[in-house]
């Protein structure tokens, strides 16, 4: 190839250095000290034997499998009503998850303490007319807690990809499957569900990985009950300085999140989303 | 339209009306009444005050506001511009055959990979990097900046780099056609075609920063105490109400951020 | 200085596929050339190759005296237009145009002048303050093009510059194009098309592409009369074309002795290539008998569909009192003038 004559002008993997570095000094220097602290003598085995750990790990699956289960069902039906059966305002719902999206976590749990607390309104509603001294809802500080707060929180992002995906189905479809004498539901179930299907995985994918390391929503619960692996490296962290113990925690959590975001990245692909 | 029936769609509504309301419009009512009132042990909130805001905007609570406005504004700029950066690079990277493909490939899962790392992990990284040396920014406010760059990188690139990818190489084209070398290029025809994007992606940045709270809490030095810290602090000490008053300040302050953004996309938008 | 654009074997190739094959093609100063041919042809990356947008793997690109292949396209002084029109969003009608003064460093009270006169000369002086999505289709063509003209280039590349345009507003175009050629009588242009109207129109010579390479290149009226392959007799204009047998004695067609100089075609198979129009119906010289197998109406004419000896044979007839019956059995004819002998077998799927 005749280049003479010519400055040789940059090339691109030059100009894409400065970034790469900056990035490695403030995120993946600091992730391989991580992995370097947590291989301590002892301290996988450790921390891998201890109740605290497994039991962390336990409720940190269920809770992301349970909640990212709570958000595709809702997020599915809200979605659904929204788009196919559209009301008026039904714009300004739309916005108004886009504004959902942009808060943090923790606010839920702290309208959750206002709503079902001990003596929130749900209970002070209880005992206003059964004129008992507590009421039934003590569920707040359990995982059952953490669940209504993380399905709460977390289906906004189910339905922002179903309502994308939605928008481009041709409602041609729709409407010849009903002139062909489909009930609604069975349009539901055989014309739009499998339509759905790429944005439901993508976006359950995604949720189920922001549930993993969902940390705001737990700590305001205040639940001694309730610990996950986030926040199990703060507890070891912060509380109690054993920093081998949480960087061991750090690690398996990192795997398990970064091996599903793989997996979104790969869904959402196919998806086109 | 899927149903066709009056009473369908009026069942289809009311679904989602039990379902919508006590679910996400509540917890926002709910938290803006409890932020005037005093108490709260009935069915409803009493005994109205504007005091926790009157409380919200002086001494520790409005030092946490510009704290958190501060490092959600210096967190989003330096994030938007390495983001951008990275994007572009990489975009460069993916028009040079197979091997700048593969290449373009890794630099965008080295910087998506702070979505997937759990916030706190973050916060424990950047706390061991930066607690030994040969930087030591323990105890201090950058290290707390620092942190709220890498979590909020990820999400500019995200975005960046899928406009990037939409934008049409004609007008590239058309540029260096007309004689235009490629920075004159970058600054007057691909950054200004962006500016929508970019717009977008500062606000995304801005929003997740003020609201960031998981790598703040391993983080934050005592005089450098974010909004959602001290919400947390507030609420942990049972002080509810107060609590409740700052986190609509911080609402109030992202929707106004978001606001102002999405005015200077709209004024931006070409098409 | 001469300008002008001088194809030396350029050779382009995207991952082993061979998109332009060894093109030797020379655009004289002043001189409007057309590369026609159907898409995936190579006119395209012809074009691209003197713009800078691809690099030859072999060959060299010159404009004027100078060889660019290395340069990048902001140090080739050309001025492009392209099929979208690629103008900028952002940016007033006026401030496309000055797009390439600016970038050129062009004294600063020099611009607003060059600015206008492209303008003018272009017609679309009054939309100066207008952002292009306010503009027609039409407009923004002509845009591009004022952008394109402002910098003054010695070469102007058209990509297919009608082709997102309406067929009114291309007939148009075309000749507004034709008269800004006589007014810039020094700018070569290479213009890339897939429409032979367009082609036959505008150019002084065209090149006609067809898998990658250059098949022939001469006067529009020269590839229209003497074609030498069955591709371009068959893409510049319509065309029969019969196969023939060529013998020391003569020509023949179907086992009919036609009247046909038989140039210096070798003895055997050979295409015979007839225009349609020059087919007469009734006896004449190289009559040819077969029978009506469809007729088109087509306002002037008639189009008869003949079916000779297993060929369908189009004669484009003028004048007809009534329409003639399909199965009836007619005779046609032609001048032994005009037909073309061309080598057979180069294109056999036309």
């Amino acid at each position: 190839m005749p280049t003479t004559g010519t400055p040789r002008a940059i090339p691109p993997w030059v100009w894409a250095l400065p970034p790469v570095a900056v990035l490695a000094v403030v995120f993946l220097y600091p992730l391989a000290l991580v992995v370097q602290e947590s291989l301590a003598p002892g301290a996988y085995a450790d921390v891998l034997a201890s109740a605290s750990f497994r039991e962390a790990l336990v409720t940190t699956l269920w809770l992301a499998v349970a909640s990212t289960a709570g958000c595709l069902v809702l997020g599915f039906v809200l979605a659904v009503v929204i788009a196919f059966v559209p009301f008026p305002g039904g714009k300004a719902v739309s916005k108004f998850i886009d504004v959902f999206l942009s808060f943090p976590s923790f606010l839920i749990t702290l309208a959750l303490l206002f709503l079902y607390g001990t003596v929130g309104m749900a209970n002070g509603l209880w005992t206003d007319v059964t004129g008992d001294t507590t009421g039934p809802f003590q569920f707040l500080t359990t995982p059952w807690g953490v669940l209504l707060a993380e399905i709460t929180y977390f289906t906004p992002f189910v339905m922002r990809p179903l309502l994308a995906a939605f928008s481009q189905m041709e409602t041609a479809q729709l409407e010849v499957a009903s002139s062909l004498g489909a009930r609604p539901l069975r349009i539901v179930r055989q014309v739009i569900l499998p339509e759905a299907l790429p944005a439901l995985a993508a976006g359950g994918s995604l949720v189920l990985v922001m549930c993993l390391n969902e940390f705001g929503i737990v700590l305001f619960t205040g639940a001694k009950g309730v610990t996950t692996l986030p926040m199990l490296v703060y507890g070891k962290a912060i509380l109690e300085s054993d920093y081998a113990a949480a960087c061991v925690v750090a690690v398996v959590n990192v795997a398990l999140s970064v091996g599903l975001y793989v997996l979104y990245r790969g869904v959402s692909r196919r998806a086109g989303a | 339209m899927l149903v066709h029936s009056r009473t369908g769609r009026w069942t289809a509504w009311a679904g989602f009306a039990v379902l919508f309301v006590p679910l996400f419009a509540l917890p926002f009512l709910v938290i803006v009444a409890a932020s005037f009132s005093t108490n709260w042990s009935g069915a409803f909130p009493s005994g109205p005050t504007t005091a926790h805001y009157a409380a919200a905007v002086r001494g520790e609570s409005l030092q946490a506001l510009t704290t958190s406005l501060v490092t959600a504004v210096t967190a989003s700029l330096i994030a938007l511009t390495a983001g951008t950066w990275a994007a572009l690079a990489g975009a460069a990277l993916g028009g040079g055959g197979p091997w700048g493909r593969r290449a373009k490939r890794v630099l965008d899962a080295l910087f998506m990979l702070p979505v997937a790392v759990p916030s706190v992990v973050v916060g424990l990284a950047v706390l061991v990097a930066y607690s030994q040396p040969p930087v030591l920014l323990n105890g201090t406010r950058w290290i707390v900046i620092l942190a709220h760059t890498v979590l909020v990188t990820a999400f500019a690139h995200q975005s960046v780099s899928a406009a990037v990818v939409r934008l049409d190489p004609m007008y590239e084209q058309a540029a260096a056609g007309l004689g235009a070398r490629p920075s004159y290029v970058l600054l007057r025809v691909k950054l200004p075609l962006l500016l929508p994007s970019l717009n977008a992606a500062a606000g995304l940045c801005f929003a997740l920063s003020m609201g960031e709270l998981s790598a703040t809490m391993m983080l934050y030095p005592p005089d450098w105490t974010p909004l959602p810290v001290l919400i947390f602090t507030r609420t942990d000490r049972g002080a509810l109400f107060t609590g409740s008053a700052l986190a609509v300040v911080l609402m109030a302050a992202t929707l106004l951020a978001l606001l102002a953004v999405s005015r200077i996309r709209t004024k931006a938008s070409y098409r | 200085m001469t300008s002008g654009i001088r194809f030396d074997a350029v050779s382009v190739a995207y991952g082993g596929t061979t998109v332009l094959d060894r093109l030797d093609l020379t655009v004289e100063p002043g001189e409007v050339i057309a590369l026609l041919g159907p898409s995936g042809s190579g006119k395209t990356t012809a074009l691209r190759a003197v713009a800078g947008f691809v690099r030859p793997v072999s060959g060299r690109v010159l404009i004027g005296d100078r060889d660019v292949t290395a340069l990048p396209p902001y140090r080739r002084g050309i001025g492009m237009v392209v099929q979208q029109y690629a103008l900028f969003p952002h940016l007033r009608v006026e401030a496309n145009v000055a797009f390439g003064l600016k970038a050129r460093k062009t004294p600063k009270d020099e611009i607003p002048g060059r600015v206008a006169e492209a303008l003018e000369m272009t017609g679309m002086a009054a939309y100066a303050h207008r952002y292009p999505r306010e503009l027609s289709g039409g407009q923004q063509q002509r845009v591009a093009i004022a952008r394109a003209l402002a910098i003054r280039p010695k070469v102007l590349l058209l990509d297919e510059p009608l082709s997102a345009l309406d067929a009114q507003l291309r007939s148009g175009m075309l000749a507004e194009l034709a008269r800004l050629h006589r007014e810039l009588p020094d700018v070569s242009i290479l213009y890339v098309t897939h429409d032979q109207v367009e082609a036959l129109t505008l150019a002084d010579r065209i090149a006609v592409m067809d898998k990658a390479r250059l098949q022939d290149c001469g006067t529009p009226q020269d590839l229209y009369r003497r074609p030498r392959t069955e591709f371009t007799a068959s893409f510049v204009g319509n065309a029969n074309l019969l196969p023939v047998t060529v013998t020391a004695d003569g020509v023949a067609f179907d086992g009919t002795e036609l009247n046909v100089a038989p140039g210096d075609a070798t003895p055997g198979a050979a295409t015979l290539c007839v225009r349609p129009h020059l087919v007469g119906l009734g006896e004449g010289p190289n009559a040819l008998r077969g029978r009506i197998v469809e007729v088109q109406w087509r306002g002037s004419t008639h189009r008869l569909y003949v079916e000779v000896g297993g060929h369908r044979v189009k004669a484009d007839v003028r004048e007809l009192r009534e329409t003639p019956l399909l199965g009836s059995e007619v005779t046609l004819h032609f001048a032994p003038e005009d037909a073309v002998l061309l080598a057979a077998g180069v294109n056999d799927d036309h």
